[in-house]
């Protein structure tokens, strides 16, 4: 035995074991342990617990020791058991950086009113990658030791650049011929300038296509104008039938951006996604970048209101899988999936360390490269904190193993960071420093009003609320989302 | 309410949190969540007591806030207790997890 546990446990019949807790309710407190499994225990066993007072034959005590919170036998073999999931949750590390954004051009032929990338126009082709920038950006790409490549198109729109996606996508491949890696590609686009010949393109390198449906035709118009046209909603529609019909039902994937108008239509926006064939809908929030910050006296609201629609929309689809109907929230599930089982979840916006950088890297039309595409939209509005390098100037080590990766990433430990290291929540949370630092003027941030905690908090608060009501339908669609299976097959 | 919170200049409350009960430590970790409703001020009365002073930044409920402190201090005090007996386990843990693994 550990000399220090022996002469701790001198007078005790039990050894507490590393945990974090919080008052859940009136009732209960939620207690979570070092990976991620959770119990809720009653506030007097809790108090006895800490005292070292509970009766090591009651119940509480069996589920607590079966949470590796307490043992009353050897440690080392527990800490080991620990060890290993520990390193299970932090699996997302091994590899380094997988997710490679690259923008071919910053030309949109969109208008959107919270437009995060700051787009320019279809004619200012200055905004567009050249041959050699590309070529380098591959060359960076496969130096990342990762045996795994997801190369992911952004703008403006990639489509309005389409010979640099095809002459990036060939590079790659090309390359590939000698690296062997997994290699994937995944185009960001609004769909609407995608013809059959490009689809087909698309196709045959196996590029998947990942769009914006921001709702209801009035809604999404609203959101996300075309140029030119008043026939955004109409356009769009035809278009994922077009690639539908040439790629496969669900070749395309879609999310969400809220904002001001989309407020109390949840409900609507959902029923537009399973309307028009998805399966899942990602609700997401309206983030402080680009056009949405300098507009958003006009199209942001209250984090306590998309809270409140949040709720009200998690609410809803799970009425819909209860009646029969398969679907689900994005960021629920993944959070389900950390708090259910002992997997990681590669999101690299919710990661510790934060996946910024060594997890994800974006590559800008000029060559810039940056730890996230948050940190590429911050430096549209001149703030280049984030900028690791230029692929014309600088090496793969320069950047990757530069002093600013590795200040940030120090930075970005939750393990370490005020209020974090002592959350409960933090076995399932991450670090956002780009956006701490967008918001509170530090990549640490100050966590008391920092409202990607608070939403954070919320709907893990939530989904354990959920968790906690034990219902067996409940508890299967839930299983369903984790599983990607529906409920009749699990 | 009564002793050790007092209420001084109408919105400014101070609390007396006795060391004999608290570690010291534990009193910045109470407060660092308040610090985004409250001026937060602390010192050393003396040996045994640090006076905190609580001065609200906008129209709040001051005693609401002056509660919450007194419960976390109670919720701090516990992490600080069992930290002290599990805080060497965790960083075990976390060696353990991050050592090479043979290929023997």
């Amino acid at each position: 035995m550990l000399p220090f546990i022996k002469d701790y446990m001198a007078n005790k019949t039990y050894t507490i074991l590393p945990f974090r807790f919080e008052r859940f309710n009136e009732e209960e407190y939620l207690l979570t342990n070092e990976v991620g499994e959770f119990l809720f225990i009653k506030t007097n066993d809790f108090y006895c617990f800490t005292n070292n007072e509970l009766d090591t034959q009651s119940d509480v005590f069996f589920n607590l020791k079966s949470k590796q919170i307490v043992t009353d036998t050897e440690i080392e073999p527990v800490i080991k058991m620990l060890a290993t999931k520990y390193r299970t949750k932090k699996s997302i590390l091994r590899d380094f950086t997988s997710l490679h954004m690259i923008v071919p051009t910053l030309r949109c032929n969109s208008s959107c009113i919270y437009c995060q990338v700051s787009r320019k126009d279809l004619n200012d082709h200055q905004v567009d990658m050249d041959k050699k920038t590309a070529r380098n950006t591959v060359k960076i790409i496969f130096q990342s030791p990762s045996p795994y490549i997801k190369i992911e198109f952004q703008g403006g729109d990639p489509s309005t650049y389409f010979e640099m996606v095809q002459y990036i996508i060939e590079e790659a491949e090309w390359k590939n011929l000698f690296e062997k890696k997994i290699l994937e590609f995944v185009i960001c686009t609004n769909i609407t300038l995608l013809t059959p010949s490009m689809v087909k393109y698309l196709k045959k390198h196996k590029c998947v296509i990942s769009t914006s449906l921001d709702g209801p035709k009035d809604l999404h118009n609203k959101n996300r104008p075309l140029q030119n046209t008043e026939f955004t909603f109409d356009i769009f529609e035809e278009n994922l039938e077009m690639i539908r019909g040439l790629m496969g039902k669900d070749s395309v994937s879609a999310l969400m951006t809220t904002s001001v108008y989309s407020l109390g239509r949840f409900k609507e926006i959902i029923d537009e996604y399973v309307r028009l064939g998805f399966h899942d809908i990602f609700l997401r929030s309206l983030n402080p970048y680009g056009f949405a910050k300098r507009d958003e006296n006009k199209i942001a609201y209250p984090l306590d209101d998309f809270l409140k629609n949040y709720k009200e929309g998690l609410d809803y689809i799970i009425e819909i899988n209860r009646k029969g109907t398969y679907f689900v929230e994005g960021y629920a599930a993944l959070l389900l999936k950390r708090i259910l089982t002992p997997y990681a979840t590669g999101f690299v916006d919710l990661q510790s360390p934060s996946g910024v950088g060594i997890s994800c890297a974006m590559y800008d039309y000029n060559g810039n490269v940056y730890v996230s595409d948050e940190a590429r939209m911050m430096a549209r509005v001149n703030n280049h904190y984030f900028k690791m390098g230029n692929v014309n100037e600088n090496s793969y080590q320069d950047m990757f193993n530069g002093e600013l990766l590795h200040k940030v990433i120090e930075s970005s430990c939750t393990e370490c960071l005020p209020a974090c290291a002592e959350c409960v929540y933090q076995p399932f949370c991450g670090a956002d420093p780009v956006r701490n630092y967008s918001e509170q003027g530090s990549i640490v941030g100050y966590r008391p009003t920092n409202e990607t905690c608070r939403k954070n908090k919320f709907i893990m608060n939530y989904l354990l609320v959920l968790i906690k009501k034990n219902d067996p339908e409940i508890n299967s669609i839930f299983w369903s989302w984790i599983t990607k299976r529906t409920v009749i097959e699990n | 309410m009564g002793f050790p919170i007092q209420v001084i200049e109408g919105n400014i409350l101070n609390i007396e949190v006795s060391l004999n009960i608290y570690n010291k430590e534990i009193v910045v970790a109470a407060l660092y969540e308040l610090t985004s409703v409250c001026y937060i001020q602390q010192e050393e009365k003396d040996q045994k007591t640090i006076l905190v002073s609580f001065e609200p930044k906008s129209d709040i409920d001051i005693n609401l806030i002056a509660k919450k402190f007194c419960n976390n201090l109670i919720d701090q005090q516990i992490r600080y207790n069992t930290n002290q007996q599990f805080g060497r386990i965790r960083d075990m843990i976390v060696e353990e997890a991050f050592k090479p693994i043979s290929n023997k």
